[in-house]
């Protein structure tokens, strides 16, 4: 075996000790580590720019259709609140009472030996039915039987259009004044009749057959 | 292999350096990468939100397109409801279409009186006021007045008649005194 002379143990020693110095080798980790972080933030910067880039496009593309999708949104807006104004006041109009209709029918339930002398008439909050008084004077041998005739047939000619039909007599008294009808005296009777119902016509199935009405003369 | 002894130079390096490095990561998180993430997070968000617009906008003027397709009938039928207002205060125009409106019936005196107006509570009709009032027809016979009626029910669609009153007049039995309570619907101007 060779016989090795180290003559130079103590520059050898003091280079390995410089080659293993941890204050070194730390700084290389930590500038290694620093490399790392920039590299990484660099990937962030360059996505944050496309991202970016991305956004520039989208708000381009938005501010291009911005004043049609608010010019369409607003003409939606009006078109909508047209829609419903028109709705409202179609519901307005179908939900009136209709008065022809219904002076139609009271006149030709008035036969020639009665005479209306009054007619109020109101439809009620709502829409909630329709309230009448009827005033006036019949004669004939029987004026209360012509009055009561004029009952029957509001009765059946009013609920043939309308349901809930409602007449009742509120007042009915003979007077002592006699008419000349047809060259005829005949006693005379006033009546005040109250009339109710309600506007829309009656359901079918809840529909009951009209009543027999026997005038009397 | 025993760890190399450190010195106290070195020792006190070594903790500046670990201190340093804390404070770079904390810099580093803080002051770079964190507002780098935060504005990214932001953009994604305002993409998003674009995008979502934009989509949406797509979705508006589409229907937009058929709105005005399907609101020609509600959009022609709300102009000519429009057309029954004229322009000016009610109480100008109201009274002498109604006089006309009579005398061509048949009916000469004809008398229109404003009892009062009301808003609509409903958001719809907000741009509309109703009008209450009160016709008088002193001296009418009972046929005209129902024809009349008729007539201003299918001409005035936005009028609707609330009362009704007629009484026979004891000095000319053939006619009757007429009163009629009507409210009518016109658009503010």
């Amino acid at each position: 075996m060779a016989l090795h002379l180290n003559l130079l143990h103590e520059e050898i020693l003091e280079h390995r000790q410089r080659q293993r110095d941890p204050l070194k080798i730390g700084m290389m980790v930590l500038a290694g580590f620093g490399a790392f972080l920039f590299l990484y933030y660099m990937f962030n910067a360059y996505r944050t720019l496309e991202i970016k880039s991305r956004l520039r496009a989208v708000e381009r593309n938005w501010t291009k259709i911005e004043p049609e999708v608010t010019a369409a949104h607003n003409r939606v807006a009006e078109l909508e609140g047209v829609i419903k104004t028109t709705r409202a006041l179609d519901n307005y109009i179908e939900n009136r009472f209709f008065w022809a209709p219904f002076l139609q029918k009271v006149s030709r339930c008035v036969p020639p030996n009665t005479q209306l002398t009054s007619l109020e008439a109101s439809v009620l909050d709502e829409n909630k039915g329709v309230s009448v008084s009827l005033e006036g004077v019949a004669a004939g041998r029987e004026p209360r039987s012509v009055a009561e005739d004029l009952r029957q047939m509001l009765i059946e000619q009013l609920g043939q259009g309308y349901s809930g039909v409602k007449v009742e007599f509120k007042t009915l008294e003979d007077l002592d004044a006699i008419v000349n009808v047809g060259g005829t005296n005949m006693p005379m009777a006033h009546y005040l009749l109250a009339v109710n119902f309600n506007p829309g016509p009656m359901a079918k199935s809840a529909a009951s057959p009209s009543p027999d009405r026997t005038r009397k003369r | 292999m025993s760890p190399p002894k450190l010195t106290k130079d070195q020792v006190q390096k070594l903790a500046f350096s670990a201190i340093g490095f804390v404070f770079l990561l904390y810099v580093y998180f803080t002051f770079f990468l964190g507002p780098l993430n935060r504005s990214r997070a932001a953009m994604l968000v305002t993409i998003r939100d674009l995008q979502s617009k934009l989509d949406e906008s797509k979705d508006e003027m589409k229907k937009a397109v058929s709105l005005e397709k399907q609101a020609i009938t509600a959009t022609s039928r709300f102009a000519a409801l429009k057309a029954l207002s004229p322009e000016g205060a009610p109480i100008a125009w109201f009274p002498p279409r109604l006089k006309t409106f009579f005398a061509q019936q048949q009916i000469d005196k004809a008398v229109a009186h404003l009892e009062n107006s009301t808003a609509f509570k409903e958001a719809e009709l907000s741009g509309w006021t109703k009008y209450n009032w009160l016709i008088d027809l002193p001296q009418a016979d009972f046929a005209s007045v129902g024809t009349a009626i008729a007539e201003l029910e299918n001409t005035e669609p936005l009028l609707s008649i609330t009362r009704l009153h007629i009484q026979t007049l004891a000095s000319q039995p053939q006619f009757q005194h007429v009163e009629l309570a009507a409210a009518s619907i016109i658009e503010k101007r």
